[in-house]
């Protein structure tokens, strides 16, 4: 896998990840500076759409479930805004039929917790050059 | 003859006879036997002949006639001689004779032996009409049937023959040329012998008619030979026939012979009789001796006697009542025959009609219902005692009265009225049997009775007799029953709630009128099993007919449930509670109250659906959230934990690694690492229960418990339980909730396995029993589709499932909470269809009382299972 050659500075992609579980916001944005981009955390949708974000946002990595507003709930939002950003949903759930509902609603991937680096990778990378 | 007109109009022969036929006096010539010199008597030969004839008449009287015809020729020297009979039809010889015949001739005619002359036209006849000696010649001339018979007859005289006065013929010889001429010795001779003749012929007509008569007498004789061997076989066959008794006596007092009839009427046997020890004399009671005396007498008078009764002694002692006949028997007068008629069977008849007679008395003098006779104009002429209490009378001051005396006034006419047409035309105007009626006491208090009569004839009068039985108790009974009746069919009305009765012999069935109401049967429909099955939901046919078969069997009350399927499909949902009984004959009856359950189990249903659908969704539900929490609080240190990780990898293979950022990311693994294994311990905690409770327990109770509990659902699924619980189990110490869930769970498993079975009872077994090594054991069979054997290991394991709707969770918890009790739960496939599922758990396990021992995840969900 190889990883964007550019590293710091504003001219990397910018990923923005929303999500509850804190370990999840501690750990994710190391590892996607590890893979050259640029990477904000918030911790519920409400603190991301009240962001100045969401134009630079080039993907988003977005857990399904949340206290307040869910995952998808964010999306239909997003998306009502006339906001297209490719979306990674990411989940600890098991329920494998949401994985399919989801794609079939326009997210470009969905990562079971835990998943490993290079499927994150490989989900971030068609995210932000589709084919 | 008095004349050849008479003659011709007689005879048809001389009718037809050609005009010219010599006239009768041209071939006479009888005068002139006189004028002919006359030969001198030749008496030695007349002598010799007479004799001749009468030796022929002695020796053999069949050939006197030859015999005559040939002395004739012999005395009188002629060419042929004979004789003429008149014919005889048999019943009026000598007198209805048509026909001469010639029954013998010598001489030259004697070929002729067999022909004959006509009475009325010819020369026999003409002798006979002038009853003297004729001498023809030639009378060819005038008889012309003569003219064949040759040789022509120059001359033929002709003599009378006499029987009895009678003349019956002619004797005669001819002469059939002129060599000789007859003379007036000849005429003498002809006369002397023809007088012999007619002796000789009447005697040999003495001589036949005693033959005859002899024949007649030995006939006569046969006969009566015959009458009386006929006679003699009656008698014989009368004597073995064995109806009569017979015997043979002497005035001496024997009895001599008698037939078995006889014997067993006075019960001897015939060694005694052959013994000479059955003497009549001492055969009869002393009493009766008298009557042999005066029969004795009889006898010797007139040679019988006039039968009579008498008793004989029986052999035991006991008497024989007999009718007695007999008779002398010819000889000296010493011996009789007598016959004896048992009259036993016709003595015992009297007694009995005399008994019956005496009965009937009894009965009507002791009756309580009033007994009253009138005769028919209606008049009492007997009243029995009862009809004091009946109608307050004296039965003494009735007779006499008009029977209308005993009826209201209201009903008298109409009484008068039936009863003159009844008389007139034997046209009933009412019931003569059990006719309610209402009847008239003395105090003029009218009261129902219930009346039966009948009527008999004695010359020519007819009696009437009633019997009046008072029947105001019964009738008020019967207003009571009615009205309790009424307020039972109101009940039942107002309670849905039918009955019925079925006699399990005869299965003879009555419903009340609101189990007619219920089945929506017309009530004039007699009931049978087939009737009901037509209206038993198809579903629970078989259900029905197991619960006719038991009942039939067991003869113990019994309790079912179920549908009926009614004609407009719609559905009732019955209850029904027998109770067994023994009917006056020992028959089993069930007595049965049915309930109408239809708006409660309508309402019973909705809330078990609501309540299983709310059970299986809060088991899934239950389960998959709590797996998904529990997952879901995993995965989320897990991810950081993986995340950290991998980024600690690629911090350390960056040139130059990032160890600050490495150690960073390690710092930030251990701490996920750390809440994970936090959060185990949180569940671990949370699982572990310490609710489990352990007492001595009877299992047959908690099974009859989960029976209870279930027993409508299994109903509704139409499972068919039997429970087998052994009568001796012995306690056992356990957790009695968690027991019942796994024999809950075993009975619902077995339920669902039967689910889709339809082509046999879903018969559903559960049986408890003592087992090996102070262990009891519980078995539940079903005949479902059971499993693949190589299925066996894995239905314990969690989420092992044949079932559609089933999670699985319920064998492996229920495994679980068994081997907490130290047992053993394990499922063997049937020989027939279906699996039993067993477990056996130990009376008393050790440690069982510290239930600390943590139970696994599964366990959890035995509330829901």
């Amino acid at each position: 896998m190889e990883p964007p050659q550019a590293r710091g500075g504003s001219d990397r992609p910018l990923l923005s990840v929303v999500d509850d579980d804190e370990s999840v916001r501690e750990s994710l944005p190391d590892l996607l500076r590890e893979f050259g981009f640029a990477a904000r955390t918030f911790s519920s949708a409400e603190e991301f759409l009240s962001s100045d974000c969401l134009d630079q946002t080039r993907c988003l990595i977005l857990d399904i479930a949340m206290p307040s507003t869910s995952g998808p709930e964010l999306q239909r939002e997003l998306k009502r805004r006339g906001q297209q950003i490719p979306i990674i949903f990411i989940t600890a759930s098991t329920d494998q039929t949401v994985r399919s509902r989801l794609l079939e609603q326009g997210a470009v991937s969905c990562l079971f917790k835990p998943f490993s680096d290079t499927a994150l990778l490989e989900a971030v990378s068609s995210a932000i050059h589709p084919k | 003859m008095t004349g050849p007109d008479k003659s011709r109009n007689d005879f048809p022969v001389e009718a037809s006879l050609p005009t010219g036929t010599a006239p009768l006096e041209s071939i006479l010539c009888t005068e002139e036997l006189q004028r002919r010199p006359s030969r001198p008597p030749d008496y030695e030969k007349e002598n010799r002949a007479l004799v001749k004839l009468v030796s022929a008449l002695a020796d053999s009287p069949s050939t006197i006639f030859q015999t005559l015809a040939e002395t004739i020729q012999d005395i009188t020297q002629c060419d042929s001689a004979g004789l003429s009979l008149l014919t005889k039809d048999g019943k009026t010889p000598h007198v209805e004779g048509q026909r001469f015949y010639w029954p013998a001739i010598c001489g030259m005619w004697n070929p002729h032996v067999g022909g004959g002359t006509p009475r009325n036209f010819g020369p026999c006849g003409d002798v006979l009409d002038r009853n003297r000696t004729l001498l023809f010649t030639h009378f060819e001339r005038r008889y012309p049937y003569l003219m064949p018979v040759s040789p022509a007859a120059e001359e033929c005289l002709l003599v009378p023959f006499y029987v009895d006065g009678q003349a019956v013929g002619t004797i005669w010889g001819i002469m059939h040329s002129d060599r000789r001429k007859f003379d007036a010795e000849d005429d003498r001779v002809m006369a002397s012998l023809g007088k012999f003749a007619s002796s000789a012929y009447q005697a040999r007509m003495h001589i036949e008619d005693l033959k005859f008569q002899v024949a007649e007498r030995e006939k006569a004789e046969a006969e009566v030979r015959e009458l009386a061997s006929g006679l003699e076989a009656k008698i014989r066959r009368l004597v073995e026939a064995n109806v009569v008794g017979i015997f043979m006596w002497n005035l001496g007092g024997a009895i001599t012979g008698a037939n078995e009839a006889f014997l067993r009427m006075v019960q001897y046997d015939r060694e005694d009789l052959v013994s000479g020890r059955l003497r009549w004399t001492e055969l009869t009671p002393a009493e009766w001796r008298g009557h042999d005396e005066r029969a004795i007498a009889d006898l010797k008078a007139t040679g019988i006697f006039q039968r009579y009764e008498k008793e004989y002694f029986r052999k035991d002692g006991s008497r024989a009542p007999v009718l007695l006949g007999g008779a002398l028997l010819e000889g000296d007068g010493n011996e009789g025959v007598a016959f004896a008629l048992d009259l036993s069977e016709q003595k015992r008849q009297e007694s009995a009609r005399l008994y019956s007679e005496e009965r009937y008395r009894v009965v009507v003098e002791t009756a309580s219902d009033a007994v009253v006779s009138i005769d028919d104009k209606g008049s009492i002429v007997f009243a029995n005692p009862a009809t004091a209490t009946v109608f307050g009378y004296d039965p003494a001051e009735l007779v006499g009265k008009p029977l209308t005396l005993l009826m209201p006034e209201y009903m008298r006419e109409l009484h008068q009225t039936g009863f003159q047409r009844y008389l007139a035309i034997g046209q009933r105007h009412m019931n003569w049997q059990g006719t309610e009626l209402t009847a008239l006491r003395r105090n003029g208090e009218e009261f129902p009775v219930e009346v039966s009569f009948g009527e008999i004839t004695r010359d020519g009068h007819k009696t009437f007799t009633g019997f009046l039985r008072d029947i105001s108790k019964r009738k008020q009974a019967e207003q009571a029953l009615r009205r309790s009746e009424a307020f039972l069919a109101e009940a039942q009305h107002l309670s849905h709630t039918g009955s019925f009765s079925w006699c399990v012999a005869t299965d003879e069935i009555t419903w009340s009128e609101q189990l007619y109401r219920i089945y929506e049967i017309e009530s004039s429909v007699p009931v049978t099993l087939e009737l009901i099955r037509t209206r038993v939901h198809p579903e629970d046919l078989t259900l029905y007919e197991r619960m006719v078969e038991d009942a039939r069997n067991g003869g113990s009350d019994f309790e079912w449930q179920y549908r009926l399927l009614m004609p407009d499909h719609s559905i009732k949902y019955m209850h029904a509670l027998a109770q067994a009984t023994r009917d006056q004959d020992g028959q089993l009856e069930y007595i049965a109250a049915v309930q109408d359950v239809t708006a409660r189990r309508l309402a019973e249903e909705a809330r078990d659906q609501a309540r299983s659908e709310l059970t299986h969704v809060a088991r899934v539900t239950s389960l998959g959230t709590l797996t998904a929490s529990i997952a879901h609080e995993l995965n989320q240190p897990l991810s950081g934990i993986v995340t950290n990780a991998s980024t600690c990898l690629r911090m350390l293979a960056a040139d130059p690694p990032n160890v600050d950022g490495a150690r960073e990311t390690a710092r930030r693994t251990i701490r996920d690492g750390n809440r994970a294994s936090e959060m185990i311990t949180r569940l671990r905690a949370l699982f572990t229960k310490k609710s489990a409770t352990t007492q001595s327990m009877d299992l047959n109770e908690a099974t009859r418990e989960v029976i209870a509990l279930s027993l409508s659902e299994l109903q509704k699924n139409r499972v068919i339980l039997r429970p087998e619980l052994a009568h001796d189990l012995p306690l056992v110490t356990g957790d009695r909730i968690q027991l019942q869930q796994v024999i809950l769970n075993l009975l619902r498993n077995a339920s669902d396995a039967m689910s889709t079975i339809d082509d046999r009872p879903r018969d559903l077994l559960i049986r408890t029993e003592p087992d090996d090594n102070d262990r009891v054991r519980l078995s539940v069979s079903d005949v479902g589709i059971g499993f693949e054997p190589q299925a066996a290991d894995k239905l314990f394991e969690a989420f092992y499932t044949t079932k559609n709707e089933g999670m699985g969770i319920g064998l492996s918890v229920s495994r679980s909470i068994v081997e907490r009790h130290y047992g053993r739960l394990w499922a063997t496939p049937n020989n027939g269809p279906g699996v039993t599922f067993s477990f056996s758990i130990p009376c008393t396990p050790e440690g069982l009382a510290d239930a600390e021992t943590p139970v696994n995840l599964t366990d959890l969900s035995a509330d829901a299972a």
